[in-house]
């Protein structure tokens, strides 16, 4: 077994890593010096910091991601604990992940109905006597429709945290006289708290570039970083400022992971 | 004496500046049950694994069958292994992990059926042809690692510690087997353990190992009775071990008393030690006494009562007895002269040796009298 | 307590399973809109079924998804076998990291991204832009599903095939690969439904001309509501329904062929 005679094995996927993660990487970066005249390096940064409008829509984009990410996590951590005390857990677990199944933009759709002058929210609204409302199109229908979006993905990998939990360690606390809330705070949620990270990973950054959800329920009321990508490539060609907010974008990752990374993850659920 | 099957000459094996085996020589006979015994990390896997191939030695030779085999790989070696915790395929099945090595040797199917059926029943396993490996026991997957490899016919089967997984009943129960199953099959069995009873219970010679030395080989009895340093009497078996002197030929000072022992050809006034084994040692009343000494505890171990005692030296004993003693009571030990034995400080295997040729067989009769 | 967290979780339960019912229950209303049920219809089914370009986009969408899985499967093993090869814990670290940037970039950054590196190279938009780029975004997935079975796998346990006289290719085509099969099983599925859920990329590189159903149902979507997408989402929902059902299916077979096995032990 010499590593020699068997690198063939490894071009396909050295090429993909070369065309796929660092060329596009790289050229990102390299597009975001240039403004749409082709000139002056950092011209792009200079707007961005000195230009109000950017920076305001960058902190509305990190507060929504923040609001969503708390709203998920609220949810999701007593579904989780509850669902994995069950029976049938598997099961339950296979109809959490489901709905995950259906396309994201089919379930924003659904919304639209839903959330419509007519629709069931309002019904429902009319009925205890406090409706109707204009719902479509506001900030609190796209918080609410991105939360109801993300919440698969933070069960799941609380749920695995929990799973990962040695029940060895709650009957210690127990047994060391700890009540069933002492037990929660002191050694199940410190313990299941990488699940945690791994969800709040997996919420919070796409929650700042869900740019169809802006589009379809927050009717370009809420604009995230992810709008602003996608306007500036794809309606005012504007590719360079584009690439720049992508670069501030890819920049609050790399702070969320560094903030949200442990060491040793346990099954986080990758999207 | 056959022809040496393996032979291992002047191995030595460096990792860095950490030397894993120094000037490894021994020699393996066709048909016999070695046993490569030491505590772990002291280079017994290392030997196992230079021997199969997945091992290359700093310097030195492997033979086999007297041909230098340091460069011919581990699938190309008339050599198999059972490996420590077995190392089954969990995708096969019990028959297609013993099929394994003859379905790449494209031997027919009716072939195979039929070795792969033999085998099995040989190992006491007929009809778990279609069962799945993490359907089986441990002992169970343990036959299946052995059929796996014996199906191949090797010259030389190697084991690496293969009961260490199973339980106390268990254990002893494939002590057995192993050993019929040797000589059923007549081919040689190299075995690596850490458990000295394992080595006494099936060998027909050890190799006692400690940080990368072989320091002493022979008999399971004649290492037992007659081991040549303090690690090897402590490491094999329970011993008392006590500095003495010796100060003539057969007559050995020991706690200020002067015993008749069994050994000679060591210079007067040599300091040594002399190991009494407990089971040697007989209770008895202070006016036949050797040595007197004070009950401090005792254990009942079933078939006989260990007992911890302490001599008028201060000196710790242990004692194997099957009557039992009262805790605080004082008592006499004695012994006879040849369970006293001496072992001279830093003594090489070859000194050893060379020494207890120049008296045994003749002054040794006198004194195994009993 | 044990009642008001099994309420909770019914209300979680409904919460969201609501949306995809009432997308569902509204495919068969004969009105227009998603307001009022105007009772029971099989018009919509009837409308997408009739419709070539729809037809024309699932089919599309099909294609895309299992091309690329398949290529991604194949490439990502290759990868995996790789990463996990390389002795040196940095060189394995940097593949690693180098392999997640796709998992945890959003989609609009890896659209974007790709849209410019297609462009630059002046690769025309469309089927093979899109195509290329789920093969992208799927392989670094099917890494992680291999890897942890390459990882489970003990050396004593490659050791045992070569001492039982197995070659290198032997190795990887007898024990190696048999081992790691239901990862790679795994991974394909998720490149798949990877495949079909993306959105954002594919809008990004897509061009004009040519669609999935993803951005389809999106520009559908922004024109206001059309009944013919809610039984879009019915198929959908079915399609994904027996996709899961197929999934769990196959895993069950393999358990019961070893449950039955064991069962051969009384």
């Amino acid at each position: 077994m010499t590593n020699r005679k068997n690198w063939g094995y490894f071009l396909p996927y050295g090429l993909w890593l070369v065309l796929f993660v660092i060329a596009p990487v790289a050229l990102i970066v390299y597009q975001s010096f240039f403004n749409l005249d082709h000139q002056l390096p950092l011209n792009n940064y200079a707007t961005y910091f000195q230009s109000g409008v950017y920076l305001k829509m960058t902190a509305n984009s990190i507060w929504y991601a923040l609001l969503i990410t708390l709203f998920t996590g609220i949810i999701s951590y007593p579904t989780a604990y509850v669902l994995h005390q069950l029976k049938h857990r598997q099961f339950w677990l296979l109809l959490v992940i489901l709905p995950t199944w259906i396309n994201i933009l089919l379930k924003a759709y659904a919304f639209i109905g839903i959330f419509s002058q007519a629709g069931m929210a309002n019904n429902f609204l009319r009925f205890i006597g406090i409706g109707p409302h204009q719902l479509l199109f506001t900030n609190a229908s796209f918080i609410f429709v991105a939360t109801y979006i993300q919440i698969p993905f933070m069960i799941l990998p609380i749920y695995n945290a929990l799973d990962d939990l040695n029940p060895a360690y709650v009957n210690a606390s127990l047994d060391l006289g700890a009540t069933r809330w002492q037990t929660f705070r002191r050694v199940i949620f410190p313990l299941t708290l990488p699940g945690v990270k791994a969800g709040v990973q997996a919420v919070f950054i796409p929650s700042l570039s869900l740019f169809m959800l802006t589009r379809l329920i927050g009717g370009n009321k809420v604009i995230t970083l992810g709008t602003a990508i996608e306007e500036h490539f794809l309606t005012t060609m504007n590719w360079g400022m584009g690439s720049t907010i992508g670069v501030i974008l890819i920049l609050a990752m790399i702070i969320v992971m560094q903030l949200t990374n442990d060491h040793d993850q346990p099954g986080g659920f990758p999207r | 004496m056959g022809q040496p099957i393996i032979e291992l000459r002047h191995v030595i094996q460096r990792y860095g500046d950490h030397t894993i085996l120094k000037n490894i020589n021994l020699t393996l006979e066709p048909g016999k049950f070695y046993t490569l015994l030491g505590p772990s990390g002291c280079g017994k896997t290392t030997i196992l694994r230079t021997i199969s191939g997945f091992n290359q030695v700093t310097s030195g030779d492997v033979l086999f069958d007297g041909h230098r085999i340091n460069d011919v790989p581990a699938n190309h070696r008339n050599v198999n292994t059972v490996f420590q915790d077995y190392a089954l395929f969990p995708h096969l099945t019990v028959a297609e992990n013993v099929a394994f090595g003859l379905t790449l040797q494209k031997r027919p199917k009716s072939e195979i059926t039929q070795k792969v059926d033999q085998t099995l029943k040989l190992v006491r396993l007929a009809g778990y042809q279609d069962r799945a490996i993490s359907a089986l026991s441990g002992g169970q997957q343990q036959r299946v690692a052995i059929a796996r490899a014996i199906i191949m016919q090797p010259r030389v089967l190697l084991l690496d510690e293969p009961l260490s997984a199973l339980d106390a009943k268990l254990r002893r129960e494939m002590q057995y087997e192993l050993r019929d199953l040797q000589q059923r099959l007549g081919i040689t069995f190299l075995f690596v353990t850490h458990d000295q009873e394992e080595a006494l219970a099936m060998s027909d010679e050890i190799f006692v190992m400690n940080n990368g030395e072989v320091l002493q080989s022979g008999t399971p009895v004649d290492i037992y009775d007659e081991p040549i340093n303090h690690f090897v009497a402590d490491f094999i078996g329970e011993s008392n071990i006590l500095p003495g002197k010796m100060v003539a030929d057969f007559q050995v000072v020991v706690n200020g008393q002067q015993f008749e022992c069994s050994d000679a050809g060591i210079p007067t006034d040599e300091p040594v030690e002399v190991v009494l084994r407990p089971e040697d040692l007989t209770l008895t009343d202070l006016a036949h006494a050797k040595l007197t000494m004070t009950i401090d505890t005792q254990l009942f171990r079933g078939d006989y009562y260990e007992i911890a005692a302490t001599d008028t030296r201060g000196h710790s004993w242990l004692i194997h007895s099957v009557n039992p003693a009262e805790d605080g009571e004082t008592i006499g030990i004695s012994f006879r002269p040849q369970d006293l034995h001496v072992m001279r400080l830093h003594e090489k295997e070859a000194e050893f040796d060379a020494r207890l040729g120049t008296y045994e067989g003749t002054e040794d009769a006198d004194h195994d009298q009993p | 307590m044990k009642k008001l967290s099994r309420a909770y979780l019914i209300l979680i339960f409904i919460i969201l399973y609501v949306p995809i019912i009432y997308l569902i229950v509204y495919s068969f209303s004969a009105g227009d809109t998603m307001t009022n049920y105007h009772g029971f219809t099989w018009k919509h089914y009837a409308d997408l079924f009739a419709d070539p370009r729809m037809l024309a986009i699932v089919a599309n969408t099909l294609l895309v998804a299992l091309l690329s899985a398949l290529i991604a499967t194949l490439i990502g093993t290759l990868g995996a076998l790789s990463i996990h090869r390389t002795s040196k814990r940095v060189t394995r670290d940097v593949l690693l990291n180098l392999n997640n940037i796709l998992m945890v970039s959003p989609d609009v950054i890896i659209g974007a991204s790709f849209l410019i590196f297609f462009t630059t190279l002046k690769l025309p938009l469309g089927f093979g832009s899109v195509l290329l780029s789920h093969i992208a975004f799927e392989i670094p997935i099917v890494v992680l599903m291999v890897l942890p079975r390459l990882r489970e796998m003990r050396p004593a346990m490659l050791a045992a095939a070569q001492d039982l006289g197995a070659t290198t290719k032997e190795l990887l085509s007898r024990v190696i690969i048999p081992f790691i099969a239901p990862g790679i099983f795994t991974g394909f599925f998720m490149a798949l439904t990877y495949s079909l859920d993306d959105f954002a990329v594919t809008f990004f590189v897509t061009g004009n001309g040519f669609s999935t159903l993803s951005v389809e149902i999106y520009s559908r979507a922004r024109q206001g509501i059309d009944l013919e997408i809610n039984a879009l989402s019915g198929v959908m929902f079915l399609f994904s329904l027996l996709l899961v059902a197929g999934y769990y299916w196959l895993q069950q077979r393999h358990h019961r062929r070893k449950n039955k096995r064991q069962g051969a032990t009384l």
